[in-house]
C-alpha cells in the first residue's frame, strides 16, 4: 500500500483468516486504517464484513494471520480487551441500556468510584457539548430517537478513549437528515485523529464519507480503492464480479408460469413491509432478492400466517383467487402454504427428537390426524424422505442436533414437504449449508417446481438467486422495486436495484 | 477440536439417557442405607406406608409433568385439586347425588385449568405469573363463595361410595397407590402413543418451530393445563376419600413445591421437551424414601425441610448442566 506509508496505520491486518468449523468466513485479508481516516467496508451479505469487524473489536480471534494495533501485534481475548486499548464498536441496533439515562450509559462500566448523579450528568454534559451533540444527559435512553442514541453511543466511545471506532451499518435506521448529522459527526471524529471503519450497504454513503473503500466478496478482499478515484458502478462490479459463466441463467430452461397461486397486493406489516405487491405462479420458482432488512422474511411470515399484517388497509393476500388472512400458521399449513425458516436452530427443528420423529411431526401437524401415533407410518415417511433428500446419517434415530448443517436443513425441508404443500416458501434455503448439500437443495427446489408446486425463494446470495429462479423480484425498503425474467437478469442488475 | 466436541456430545448424551437412572440409583442407595440403619424399614408394611405417603404427590406430579414437558409450569395445580374436592363436598352437603356432585367438582377443576390455558395461550402471559394469579384467585373464590368463609369442608357420612373408595385395598395395597399406578400408565400412554403427546413434546422442545409447522399451539396450551387440572381433580377426590374432609387452606401450603420438586428431580427438564412418566416415578420414589426414612429416624422437621431443599437444588443444578438454556446452546453452536 503506497498511501499508508505516509501515516503509520492505527490498525493493520495481515493475511487475516478466520475459520468457523473448518470453513473460512474470511481468508487472507490485508486491511489497514490510519488515524484520521475513514475506511469503508462494503460487500454483499455474507461477504465477511461482520466477521472482519468481530476480529478487530475482539469478539472473535484470528485463526491465522496477524493483527497489529498501534505498532504492536495483538490478540484480543474479549471485546473488553479491545475496548481498553481504544477500539470501540457502534452497533446497528444500539447496545445501550434503555432504562438508564444518557449520562449513566456514557459512564456505564467506567463509573468513577465515588460519584453522584449530578457529577455524572455534568461530566456527560461536558462531553456531549464538546462534540456539539444536543442530547439531554438526564434523558432516559428509551425516550431518545435512533440518531440521538447513536450520539450517546459515540460519546461513550470517546469517553472510553476510543482511537478506532467501527460503525456497523449506522445509517440503516436513520432518516436522510439524521444521516447528514451522522456524517458531520464522523467528520468531527476524523479531525480528532480517530480512525474510523464504516460498514455500509449504501454505496453512495460510502463514496461520500470514506477516504478509502475496501470491497469484500466471499470472505476475500477484492481490492482497496480511493473513494475519489472510483465510481459506484465499479464498486458494484467488484462486489458481485464472479465468473460470469456460472451465473448466466440462459443455459437453463426457464419454466413458464402456471396458474396464479398467490397474489400479494399492497400488504403492510409493521415497519418492515410497506405496500408489498407481487404474484407467485404454480410450476415456477419465484425468488425475492434483496438485502437483509428489506422486508422479505416479514412478508413471507405474513403470507404463512406466522406474522400479522396491518388490520386496516393492510392490503390483500389471495390464495387461488380467494382472499385469506391467517391468524396462526396452522391455518396456512392446512391451506397448503409452508414456510421453511431461515434460522433452523431457532425455529426449524426439534432438537430432542430424532430425524424420523421430526419428519413425522411435520406430517402430524399437516392435516387432521387420527388420535394415535403410528410407528409404522413414522418409519415409512422417514425412509422415503431420507432417500429422496439423501439425508446422510448413521441411522434415522439419530438426533437432528448431531447432524451437519446441510443434513439438518434437509430434515427441516422434509418436515415441510410431508405436508404436501402447494406453495412453499424457502427463506435462505442454503444458509450455513455445505457446498454439496447446496447443490442438492437447489435440485430439490427445481424438482418441486417441475411437479407443479409454486415455489417462493428468499435469498441474499446472488449466484443462488440466478441459478434457481425463473422469475426474480427485488425487494428494497419493504417494497418490490424491480422484476426480472431469469433470462434477462444479471447479478449487476439485481444489485443495482437492491441498493439505493 | 471437532473430536473433542464429538466426545462432548457423546458424554452429554450418555448422562442424558440415564438421568432417571441416576435418580433411581440414588434412591436404591438411600433405601439400602435406611434398611441397614433402621430396623423394620424394609418391611412390606413400611414399604406400603412409604408408597402411600407419596402417592398423592406422585399423582399431582404426573399432571404437572405434562405442563412442564410443554415448557410451562402450573402453580395453581393445588387450587385445581382443592376446587374439585371442595365443590364435590359442598354439592353433596347441599343434597346433590354423588355422581352429579363429582361432575360439578370436575367442572370446577377444569375451570382452573382452562382459565390458565386461555390466559397463557391468548394473552401470552408467562405461565409462572398466570398460574400464580389464578391460584390466589381461585382460593378466594372457593373460600368466599363456595365455602362461605369456612376453610374445612367435611364429607357427609352418607357419601358412602366415596368413603368406601378411600378404604379400598387390593392385596393390602391402598387405593392411593393403585390410583397412582393407573394414572401413571394412562399418562405414559398419552405422552408416548398419542398424537397429542407428540405435540406436547414438540411444544416444549421448540414452541416457535411447532407453531410454524402448523401445530395448533393455542388449543394445545389450553389442553395441557386442562389435563393438569383433571389429574389434580383425581388427586383431590382421592384426598377427600382418604381424609373425609378437605381444607382449602391446602392451596396456601408448600404442597405445590413438593410436586415441582418431584417433577424436576426425575428429569422432566424445565427447559421443556424432556423426561416422561418414568422420570416422575423415579422422583416420587426418591422423595418417598427420603421422607419416610427421615420420619422413622425421628429427624426434626426443619432438618427434613433442609434435606428436601438440598435435593431440589441438586436436581436443578443437574438439570442445568445437562440441558443448558436454549440461548446458550445456540451460542455454543456458533
Amino acid at each position: 500500500m503506497n498511501d499508508t506509508a505516509m501515516v503509520e496505520p492505527a490498525l493493520r491486518l495481515r493475511g487475516a483468516t478466520k475459520l468457523y468449523q473448518g470453513t473460512a468466513a474470511i481468508s487472507d485479508i490485508d486491511f489497514d486504517v490510519a488515524p484520521g481516516e475513514v475506511h469503508a467496508l462494503v460487500g454483499e451479505n455474507g461477504a465477511g464484513k461482520s466477521t472482519l469487524c468481530k476480529v478487530i473489536c475482539g469478539a472473535a480471534t484470528l485463526s491465522a494471520g496477524e493483527l497489529i494495533y498501534e505498532g504492536k501485534k495483538r490478540a484480543f481475548d474479549s471485546p473488553q480487551d479491545a475496548l481498553n486499548l481504544g477500539i470501540a464498536m457502534v452497533y446497528q441496533e444500539t447496545s445501550l441500556v434503555p432504562t438508564m439515562t444518557a449520562a449513566q450509559n456514557i459512564h456505564l462500566g467506567r463509573e468513577p468510584m465515588f460519584s453522584t448523579h449530578k457529577s455524572l450528568n455534568i461530566r456527560a454534559q461536558h462531553l456531549l457539548q464538546s462534540m456539539n451533540f444536543s442530547v439531554d444527559p438526564k434523558a432516559l435512553v428509551s425516550t431518545l430517537g435512533t440518531a440521538k442514541r447513536q450520539m450517546v453511543e459515540i460519546t461513550r466511545a470517546i469517553y472510553f478513549g476510543a482511537r478506532l471506532i467501527i460503525f456497523d451499518e449506522p445509517s440503516a435506521s436513520l432518516t436522510p437528515e439524521e444521516i447528514q448529522h451522522l456524517f458531520l459527526l464522523i467528520e468531527d471524529l476524523r479531525r480528532r485523529g480517530v480512525a474510523v471503519i464504516y460498514i455500509s450497504h449504501a454505496l453512495e454513503e460510502a463514496l461520500s464519507i470514506a477516504d478509502r473503500i475496501t470491497v469484500l466478496r466471499d470472505g476475500r478482499k477484492v481490492r482497496t480503492v480511493r473513494a475519489s478515484e472510483t465510481t459506484r458502478d465499479e464498486i458494484v462490479r467488484m462486489m458481485v464480479g464472479r465468473e460470469v459463466a456460472r451465473t448466466r441463467a440462459s443455459e437453463r430452461r426457464i419454466r413458464d408460469r402456471g396458474e396464479l397461486v398467490l397474489s400479494v397486493d399492497n400488504v403492510v406489516s409493521g415497519t418492515m413491509v410497506r405496500n408489498m405487491t407481487f404474484k407467485v405462479f404454480a410450476g415456477q420458482v419465484t425468488t425475492i432478492a434483496g438485502l437483509v432488512g428489506s422486508g422479505r422474511t416479514e412478508i413471507a411470515k405474513v403470507i404463512a400466517g406466522a406474522m400479522k399484517r396491518r388490520r386496516l388497509r393492510g392490503g390483500t393476500i389471495k390464495l387461488d383467487n380467494r382472499p385469506v388472512r391467517y391468524r396462526v400458521p396452522t391455518q396456512g399449513v392446512r391451506d397448503g402454504i409452508v414456510y421453511v425458516t431461515e434460522d433452523r436452530k431457532m425455529d426449524g427443528f426439534f432438537e430432542t427428537m430424532s430425524i424420523s420423529e421430526n419428519i413425522y411431526l411435520g406430517y402430524l401437524a399437516g392435516q387432521r390426524q387420527p388420535l394415535l401415533v403410528s410407528r409404522k407410518r413414522e418409519r415409512e415417511l422417514a425412509r422415503n424422505w431420507s432417500d429422496k433428500l439423501q439425508i446422510a446419517a448413521i441411522n434415522r434415530d439419530a438426533r437432528v442436533i448431531e447432524l451437519s448443517g446441510g443434513n439438518q436443513q434437509k430434515v427441516v425441508i422434509a418436515k415441510s414437504m410431508v405436508q404436501k404443500p402447494k406453495l412453499v416458501i424457502f427463506d435462505e434455503p442454503t444458509r450455513g449449508v455445505d457446498v454439496g448439500a447446496i447443490e442438492e437443495i437447489h435440485k430439490l427446489i427445481g424438482k418441486l417446481a417441475d411437479e407443479g408446486v409454486a415455489v417462493l425463494v428468499i435469498s441474499s446470495y446472488l449466484p443462488e438467486v440466478l441459478s434457481v429462479s425463473d422469475r426474480i423480484l427485488v425487494a428494497r425498503g419493504g417494497r418490490i422495486v424491480e422484476q426480472f425474467d431469469a433470462s434477462a437478469a444479471t447479478e449487476e442488475k439485481i444489485m443495482f436495484a437492491a441498493i439505493h | 477440536m471437532s473430536q473433542a466436541q464429538a466426545m462432548n456430545v457423546k458424554r452429554r448424551q450418555k448422562i442424558d439417557v440415564s438421568q432417571e437412572q441416576i435418580v433411581l440409583g440414588v434412591t436404591a442407595v438411600l433405601f439400602a442405607f435406611f434398611a441397614i440403619r433402621l430396623p423394620g424399614f424394609a418391611s412390606y408394611g413400611n414399604i406400603i406406608t412409604l408408597l402411600n405417603s407419596v402417592a398423592q404427590l406422585g399423582i399431582l406430579a404426573l399432571g404437572a409433568a405434562i405442563v412442564v414437558i410443554a415448557r410451562g409450569i402450573d402453580l395453581s395445580q393445588i387450587a385445581s385439586m382443592a376446587a374439585g374436592a371442595v365443590v364435590t363436598t359442598v354439592a353433596i352437603q347441599s343434597g346433590h347425588g354423588i355422581a352429579a356432585a363429582m361432575a360439578l367438582g370436575l367442572m370446577a377443576s377444569l375451570a382452573v385449568g382452562v382459565v390458565n390455558g386461555l390466559i397463557i395461550a391468548f394473552i401470552e402471559i408467562p405461565a409462572l405469573f398466570a398460574t400464580l394469579a389464578t391460584n390466589i384467585l381461585f382460593y378466594g373464590l372457593l373460600r368466599g363463595y363456595v365455602q362461605k368463609g369456612q376453610s374445612i369442608a367435611y364429607l357427609p357420612k352418607d357419601a358412602t361410595s366415596i368413603i368406601d373408595l378411600g378404604r379400598l385395598r387390593v392385596f393390602d395395597i391402598p387405593i392411593s397407590v393403585l390410583i397412582f399406578t393407573v394414572m401413571a400408565v394412562l399418562v405414559h400412554l398419552l405422552l408416548t402413543r398419542t398424537v397429542l403427546g407428540r405435540f406436547i413434546y414438540a411444544h416444549g422442545d421448540n414452541p416457535e418451530a411447532a407453531r410454524l409447522s402448523g401445530v395448533p399451539v393455542r388449543p394445545l396450551t389450553i389442553l395441557e393445563y386442562a389435563l393438569s387440572a383433571v389429574v389434580a381433580y383425581v388427586a383431590g377426590i382421592l384426598l377427600l376419600s382418604t381424609t373425609l374432609s378437605v381444607d382449602s387452606d391446602i392451596i396456601n401450603s408448600t404442597m405445590i413445591f413438593n410436586v415441582i420438586l418431584i417433577v424436576v428431580l426425575g428429569g422432566v427438564s424445565l427447559v421443556g421437551g424432556r423426561g416422561g412418566v418414568f422420570s416422575v416415578v423415579a422422583g416420587t420414589l426418591l422423595i418417598g424414601t427420603m421422607l419416610n426414612g427421615l420420619t422413622i429416624m425421628n429427624v426434626n422437621n426443619l432438618v427434613a425441610d433442609m434435606a428436601r431443599g438440598a435435593v431440589l437444588m441438586a436436581a436443578i443444578l443437574l438439570d442445568n448442566r445437562l440441558h443448558p438454556r436454549n440461548e446458550e446452546t445456540a451460542r455454543q453452536g456458533e
